[in-house]
This record gives structure tokens, sequence and C-alpha cells, in this order.
């Protein structure tokens, strides 16, 4: 129906129509980042041998994040005086808006997809790489060197890994012969690519680490060096936007590695199709969620000066090594 | 890659092990006998000998004295006593020194006050303060 | 080449890793560092001119709270200062509490010095684990002095305290699970790629070094040097037990990360001896006058704290209270060494160095 509405003359019609349907996926997004937040404490609470929020809304402060956001939202927005006004306030909306964006493409069921795009890996990988301009300006904006160090780390860094992320999805896009995240999804029938793509897996999980600056790649708001990094001047809801901005690419990130590399909404085996799409969409999901979970709760953050050599001359060699992997089993299996 | 494999190990483990938080303050911390908390003060006890203000480090504890009202007997009673628990670092010396335990330390900690001056804490909450008092004063 | 401009760095004293309230300026070129100037003392509280107006037993609490980490340390050196002038025999029971109190000090110490150091360097689950294991120790200092952090537990001439009724039964109990738990640990960081990779060949300097910035302790052995007082210039009863003194050859903060686990389990060696010899009766204070005076003349006695050596000078002209009194305190001394180190480092690794010399910030400052 929406690839009809895409096509069809544009109107007030489609207009509200699509806006309607934004909105819902907005507040669908928010529903998720609010329980993933509480996950991520919850998980790294009991791996810390804590309980994590216990004291609002229930046993499993089932509400904590929404009184947290509250919170947020009453206080007081400070801008610092000597902060170049208009950039900083735009950072969040930049950092946040294309977030939101990419998850137009991204196919949760067979039918719950917004936008079918032929070139929708691309449009990805695309799209999200503006944030860093929200990012670093940011980090300009705020007048504060702890900011600017952080957002240029967080350029830097983000920047770099884009690359790696690319090369070691190349090989699936070749097993597959499509852009397409459906096509991707449809080709995975027989078997996932995680096990035809073991290290284009690898390759991109730690890419994508990196991309969402979690630990071991947090560097960019390392929290005991720079202080919170190129948020460190922000508050209230300029600050949750940028918060909002992480999480919700933590969810297209889980989703996008879903449907690369783990057959998406479809069930491993035939006999399991019983079972709706979203059932194993979601399950498939939440492992990876926790995946990410676990290793913010146990690793350490890597070495500042490293970091680039390891893009470079680790992952990107690796990553290209995959793709000629790909080539010639390709040719000669398929 | 081993290490970082027996890392996650590690910590996948502790998901289902036992929580080591406090669930305090709906419940209680659990103290020993000798914790030293704010002092229980018996002023029927005391004679007034100022060893306790002397030994204190901070020099929190002000004390007067008068006359005994039973001209019978010698000596005097304790007629002010006041720790002011801005500076008193519980320290236990005054307890030590008392040579009759008219000052005593209890297991209550909770000092938290909105003014500054409601840290000055006069006889008659010492006295009251006769909760969770310690058992074993002395070694 | 592009020239850049150089920008001053405020880190501190508020700030999530300089421990306390450090304040540190850097020049900074991008990220490199061409300068830094370590700023202390906003923790000073004037300890050794306090204590010339109080007396040696009123003394013993303000000790407590220089180095917060390990206040039994402090303890001892204050009340072995004040024994040695008066020439005080300390029942050996007290000497067994103290030596155990000591060590478990010690351990807390570590323990602390490791949580913390994770967390600077990101991991944040190894703080609670080793707070876990702390909070026992905690609790049973505790039990034996009543205090949780600054104990006020030992007086001239021996401690305030007897043990508790099944007290030495509890530590023998904790070092067998203490040795468990130390294991976790080390398969959790210490084969640690990403761990590895960010300590091995930081902040790095020689044993000549070491010698000339008066180091001591961990920053020193970690370079080679065997120097530990309690096996060199035995005090207490530290010459009865069987241990050793770690020593690493290559001086950066891998040597001493792996230094301070190693003592860790050397500590727990001797808590295990000393938990086995201990005596079952005798008294716990020497006979010492009520109000204690001592001698005219100085006296200059050194410890080793897990920071390092802690010194104690006392010069009295005879009265209840000391002439002069110093404290050589090791994490004063062993922070001099940091401007050298960090020039040239970046910021991710200043936080390294600074978390691997281990400060107490009530001990610098004094
Ligand atoms: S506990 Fe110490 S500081 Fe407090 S009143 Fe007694 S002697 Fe003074
Ligand atoms: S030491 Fe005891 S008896 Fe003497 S004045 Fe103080 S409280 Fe009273």
């Amino acid at each position: 129906m929406i690839q009809e509405m895409l096509q069809s003359s544009p109107g007030w019609f489609n207009f509200i129509f699509f806006f309607i349907f934004g909105l819902v996926l907005l507040l669908v997004v928010l529903g998720f980042v609010t329980y993933s937040i509480l996950a991520e404490r919850k998980v790294m609470g009991y791996i810390q041998l804590r309980h994590g929020p216990n004291q609002l809304g229930g046993r499993f402060g089932l509400l904590q994040t929404v009184a947290d956001v509250l919170k947020l939202l009453l206080k007081e927005d400070i801008i610092p005086k000597m902060a170049d006004r208009p950039m900083f306030i735009l950072a969040p909306v930049i950092a946040f808006a294309p977030s939101f964006m990419v998850l137009a493409t991204i196919p949760f069921t067979d039918r719950f997809q917004f936008a079918d795009l032929g070139v929708g890996l691309l449009y990805y990988v695309a799209v999200s790489g503006l944030t860093v301009f929200g990012i670093l300006l940011g980090g300009w904006a705020s007048n504060n060197k702890y900011s600017l160090l952080g957002g240029a780390r967080a350029t830097a860094q983000m920047i770099s890994y884009e690359i790696p992320l690319v090369m070691s999805v190349l090989g699936v896009i070749l097993l597959s012969g499509s852009l397409n995240l459906n096509d991707i999804v449809h080709a995975q029938k027989h078997g996932w690519f995680i096990l035809l793509q073991p290290i284009g897996f690898i390759v991109f999980l730690i890419a994508s680490t990196a991309e969402l600056s979690r630990t071991p790649f947090d560097l960019p708001e390392s929290e005991s060096e720079l202080v919170a990094g190129y948020h460190t001047e922000y508050t209230g809801f300029r600050w949750a936007f940028f918060m909002l901005a992480e999480y919700v690419y933590l969810f297209a990130m889980t989703a996008l590695i879903t449907i690369l590399f783990f057959g998406g909404w479809m069930a491993p085996f035939g006999f399991l199709d019983f079972i709706p799409g979203a059932v194993w969409f979601s399950l498939k999901f939440c492992v990876i969620l926790f995946l990410y979970l676990w290793f913010r709760s146990t690793f350490p953050r890597m070495r500042a000066d490293k970091l680039m050599e390891f893009a470079w001359k680790i992952l990107m060699p690796v990553a290209l090594a995959n793709i000629m992997l790909t080539a010639i089993i390709k040719s000669l299996f398929f | 890659m081993l290490g970082l494999a027996k890392g996650l190990k590690y910590t996948l483990k502790q998901l289902s092990r036992e929580k080591v938080t406090y669930d305090y303050p709906n419940e209680p911390l659990p103290l020993p006998d000798r914790f030293r908390g704010i002092q229980k003060f018996y002023p029927e006890k005391c004679i007034v000998c100022n060893q306790c203000a002397n030994i204190c480090p901070t020099d929190c504890i002000q004390l007067t004295g008068k006359k005994h009202p039973d001209p019978t007997k010698k000596g005097k009673i304790i007629d002010t006593y006041d720790i002011n628990f801005e500076i008193c670092i519980l320290c236990d010396l005054c307890t030590e020194v008392c040579p009759t335990e008219a000052i005593v330390m209890t297991n209550n900690f909770e000092l938290a006050e909105y003014s500054r001056d409601m840290l000055f804490k006069n006889l008659e909450y010492l006295d009251e303060n006769d909760d969770n008092v310690r058992q074993v004063n002395k070694a | 080449m592009i020239k850049t401009e150089e920008m001053m760095l405020n880190v501190g004293p508020q700030h999530p890793s300089t421990h306390g309230v450090f304040r540190l300026v850097v020049k900074l070129d991008g990220e490199i560092i061409t300068e830094a100037q370590p700023v202390i003392g906003y923790l000073h509280r004037g300890t050794e001119k306090l204590a010339e107006n109080l007396q040696y037993t009123q003394i013993i609490p303000y000790t407590d709270r220089m180095d917060y980490l390990s206040a039994m340390t402090n303890n001892y050196v204050i009340c072995h200062a004040v024994e040695t002038m008066m020439g005080i025999e300390i029942p050996e029971r007290a000497d067994f509490l103290r030596v155990i109190a000591m060590e478990l000090g010690r351990v807390a110490s570590h323990l602390v010095w490791w949580g913390t150091y994770l967390l600077d360097l990101g991991a944040t689950s190894p703080f609670i684990y080793a707070f876990r294991e702390r909070e026992m120790i905690i609790n049973m200092l505790n039990e034996l002095s009543g205090g949780r952090l600054t104990f006020n537990y030992m007086r001239v001439g021996g401690v305030k305290w007897d043990a508790p009724e099944g007290w030495i039964q509890k530590v023998k109990e904790f070092i067998p699970y203490m040795r468990e738990q130390l294991a976790g640990y080390h398969s959790l960081v210490t084969g640690n790629e990403i761990f590895l990779n960010r300590v091995k060949g930081i902040g790095q300097y020689t044993k000549e070094d070491a010698l000339q910035y008066s180091l001591s302790g961990v920053n020193l052995r970690c370079t080679g040097v065997k120097w530990d007082l309690r096996k060199d210039e035995p005090y207490s009863i530290y010459n009865r037990f069987d241990f050793d003194v770690p020593v690493q050859e290559s001086g950066d903060a891998w040597a001493r990360y792996q230094c301070r686990m190693a003592e860790i389990e050397e500590s727990l060696k001797i808590l295990e001896q000393a938990a086995e010899q201990f005596p079952e009766e005798g008294e716990i204070l020497a006979k010492v006058p009520k109000i204690i005076k001592a001698p005219k003349g100085e006296a200059f006695v050194r410890i080793e704290s897990p920071r390092g050596e802690i010194g104690c000078y006392i010069y009295s002209d005879g009265k209840k209270e000391p002439y002069r009194l110093k404290f050589r305190r090791p994490s004063f001394y062993n922070l001099q060494i940091l401007p050298k180190l960090l020039k040239g480092e970046n910021i991710a690794n200043m936080i390294a160095i600074l978390g691997a010399i281990d400060i107490v910030l009530g001990e610098v400052d004094g």
C-alpha cells in the first residue's frame, strides 16, 4: 500500500497519512528506547550484582525511564553564555533526525516496512553517516574543551569505522545479489548469512559497536576522560535528544544485523513457520541487543591512539579479504 | 580474543549470582555491636569529671555541672551537655575515657538534618537516644 | 606541517578520574600533552599542625583521614613512632591483631585500586566485584574496631579492642574465598587483550628515575627494585611470616598492575599464617601511663603502606603533645613523577598513568 502511496501524486491526504504513520513509528521507537534503556540498566545491574531500577513501576522498575524522561523535559535548559547559540540548538536535531530517517527502510516483517527502497542498505549507511555532523557541531558549539575533544574523536571514529562497516556487508550483497533489504532477507531462506559470512559478521559487529560508540569503543563520550564528551554542556531535553539518537541507532543497528545476518523475520526452519514473523524478529533482535549490553558490561575502553590503527590496519584488510573469499566461493559453488 | 571470551564468560556467570546490595533504607543496615554511632548519655551516671571534653580531639563536647541538690551528697551533677555533631568525628575517645560509662556509643548513625543548627545535640536528645546502645563498652 | 594552537585544559579538581580533588593543568597540542602541572592542596587539613596541639592518643583519629583507604597502616605508624620513643614492648596478641588488621586493609586498598583503575579504563563491572570483596573486609574490620573507614583502632601500646568471638575464624574463611575471586578477576581482566593494549608500555620509567624521584611501594618495585620494608626493615612481627615481595622489571602500568595483584596474594599468605599462629590468649594493651608523654628527643619510623613507605617523624620536648610531627606520605612523593610521565602522552593515557600511580588525595594533601 505504501508503495502505491509513494508513487501517487502528492496531496494533502498523502501528507496526513504519512505524518500519522511517522508519528506511530516514532511512538513505537520511543517505547522501544524507553525499555531498551531499562533493559540495559537491568542487564548491567544483574551482571554487576545489583538490582538495577526497582523502585518506580513495580519490582522491575518499569516506569523508571518514563520518569527519567519526564525529569529531563522539566529540567532547566541551560545554554552556556559563550556557546554558539544557533548551532548549539541545531546540533541535537541534526544528530537525531537521521537516526529516525534510517528506520524507514528497515523491514520489520514481510509487510511492516515503510519504504522498500532498491538501495535500502546504501541508504541506511549514507543517512546514518549524517549524525556525525550533529555531534561535531554540538562539540564545537558548546565552547567547551572536553566537548571539542569528544566531538573530534567521535567524528574521526565514526568516519573511519564506516568503511569497514560497509566493506563487511559487501559479502552479504555479493551473495544475495541485491542492496534491497527485503531481497537480502529472502536470500536467506536456506541458511542465515552468519553461517556463510562469519568473518563478515564479526567485522560488522565490531565496526557497528564503534559506530554506535558503545563500549569498548565509547571514546567520544568516555566519562572517565572527557567527562561526557560532546554532550558535556547539554542539559534537559537537548541532551535527551542526543541520548535518543544513540538509542534509536542501537535499535536500527540491531534490526539491521538481524536482517543482514540472521534472516530477519523468517523462521530458522520451515516447520516453525506458523509462528508469526514479528515474533521471530523480536526474538533475534533481543538476543543481539543482549550481546551489545553484555559487551558493555564486560570490556574496558579501547586505547585512543590504537583506535584508528585498528580500523585501517586490521578491520579493513580483513573485510577486503572477506570480499575476495566470498567472490571465490560464490563463483565456485553458486 | 581468548581473553575477551574468558571475560565474557565470567560476566555471564555473574548474571545469576546473588545480589550484593543492601536494601537500605527499607531495611536497617546490619551493624556490629562495636559500631560507633551517635552517643547515648546517662545524666544520672555522669560525675562531671570533664575527661570526655578534654580528650575529644575536635573539642565538640561542652558540659557544665552544678552542685548536687542534695546537700548531704558531695560532688556535682550534670547541668548541660552538648555535642556538636557538625564536628564530632565519632572517634570513640570520649566513651573510652569516661570512668562511669555515662556516655556510650549506639548504632544509630542517621544524622541528616535540614539545618546545621539541628546538629547541635543537647542533653535531652542524647538521653533519649537510647535504642541500639552498645552492649560492651570497654575491651 | 600544520601549526596548531596549544590548548590549556583544566583536568579537575572536579573530574571523574582524578580520584578526589586533584587538579592537573595540561597543555594540549591536539590530544597530545606537551606539559602537565599538578595542582594540589584542595584537601589540605593541616594534620601536622593540628597535631602540635593534640595529645598522642588524639592524633590517632586524625591519621585515619590521611590515607583513608588503608587507615590501619596510618594508625600503626603513629603508634609505632610513639612506642619507639617510649620504648614500649607490645604484647604478642596485640601485634598479631595489628598485622591482621593491616594486611586486611592492604587487600582492601588494592581492591579499591583495582576496581577504580578499571573504571578509569572504561570497564564498569570490575568496580562492583572489587567492592563486593572489599565490603566483606570492611565488615570484618567494622566488627573489630567499630568503624568502616576510620577505624581508630590502634593505641599507643597495643590495640583498643580484642578480636570478637569467632572473628579469626571469619578471617580464615575469607582467605580461600578471596583467592577464588582473585582467579575470577584474572579471567575477567588480566588476560583481556583490550586491557593489555591499554596498559602495556604506558607510563614507563627506569629504576634510576624511580629512585631519583623517591618513589616507593609498588611504584618502585615495578622497576625491579626489591624493596619492601616488611622484609628489609621488619617491624612489628613481619619477620615471623613467610612471604615474597613481588617485583616486575618493565616499570610500566602493566608491571604495576601485576605487582599489586601479586601483592594481594602475598597479603593473603601473611593473613593465613597470622590467623594460624594467632595466640590463644594474652594482653592486647601494654602497660602504658594514663597520660602518654614521649621523652625528649626525636624519632623517625617508616613502614610499608599499600601505597609505599609511610614515615612518621616526631620531635618531642617531653610534653603530652609533640613539638613537631611530620608524616612522609607516600602518595605525595609518588605523584612527583607524574609531569614527567605525562609529557607526550594523550589524554586517554593520562588517565591510565595517573590511575596506575594509585594516589589517595587525603594523603597527598595532608
Ligand atoms: S566521638 Fe570523638 S569527636 Fe565525638 S564527641 Fe566523642 S571524642 Fe569528641
Ligand atoms: S567523662 Fe563521663 S563522667 Fe566524666 S564528664 Fe564526661 S560523661 Fe561525665
